[in-house]
């Protein structure tokens, strides 16, 4: 289960809405118990997927270095990333399980006509040959 | 002595640590290190040729290695390399 504090989350959605309608992407940032996990941040990044980005991203690993020495100086995770999809559900694509790795959350916005439109977290198989639903809380399904 | 940062996913085969220390004046030498202490560790960041596999980055400090030398790049003493997992994706269908 993957639970994301209100500021996580509004960073969130606001840089997937401020990319609309291209892919946002980004960083979570939090600590682990057991199979909880709590994001306490989230780094909004650039997309560096050269081409069409309203239905693809990549993250600068530039950023991932970044967020993984903050991470290790506040003592906790990079627990995975995030993204969205413009004018498409929040499902895991053949393409994000492609190019994910195992453990990590992964973090899929929904953002349909500039509106937030909903979210899912997937977790990829060690062999990437599947991904399973992850419980995911957010601050406005816990209002 | 050279620090290496493990990614949380290939934490597993480092018998959890998050960071390893080993000797090198390369980075070949200090990832070969690595994978002869953690073995499995090998099949993650390697190729069958032995090339380290497309879906991973090795920053030397704040450099991609792949933009220095490579392997060969040299090492002193303190140097930071890290692993980054490449990541992207998309809703694209193809």
């Amino acid at each position: 289960m993957i639970r994301i504090e209100r500021e996580a989350w509004r960073v969130m959605v606001d840089h997937a809405l401020a990319c609309f309608p291209k892919e946002c992407c980004g960083i979570m940032i939090g600590a682990v118990d057991g199979d909880t996990r709590t994001a306490s941040q989230a780094v909004p990044c650039a997309n560096v997927y050269e081409g069409d980005q309203k239905d693809r991203f990549q993250l600068d690993p530039k950023d991932q270095v970044a967020a993984e020495r903050k991470a290790r100086q506040l003592g906790l995770n990079v627990l995975g990333f995030f993204h969205s999809h413009p004018n498409e559900d929040a499902y895991f694509s053949a393409t994000d399980l492609k190019n994910s790795w195992p453990w990590y959350s992964n973090v899929v916005v929904s953002i349909r006509d500039g509106r937030f439109s909903g979210a899912k977290s997937f977790i990829a198989s060690e062999d990437q040959a599947s991904a399973a639903p992850e419980e995911l809380h957010y601050y406005d399904s816990e209002s | 002595m050279i620090k290496i940062l493990i990614p949380t996913p290939l934490r597993q085969y480092t018998g959890h640590k998050d960071t390893v220390e080993v000797a090198g004046a390369t980075v070949g030498e200090a990832l070969g290190t690595l994978t002869t202490k953690f073995p499995d560790l090998r099949r993650n960041l390697f190729n069958e040729q032995g090339a380290l596999r497309s879906f991973v980055n090795v920053y030397l400090n704040d450099e991609d290695i792949r933009y220095l030398g490579k392997d060969s790049t040299a090492l002193r003493p303190g140097d930071t390399l890290t692993i980054v997992p490449s990541i992207a994706g998309g809703s694209h269908a193809g």
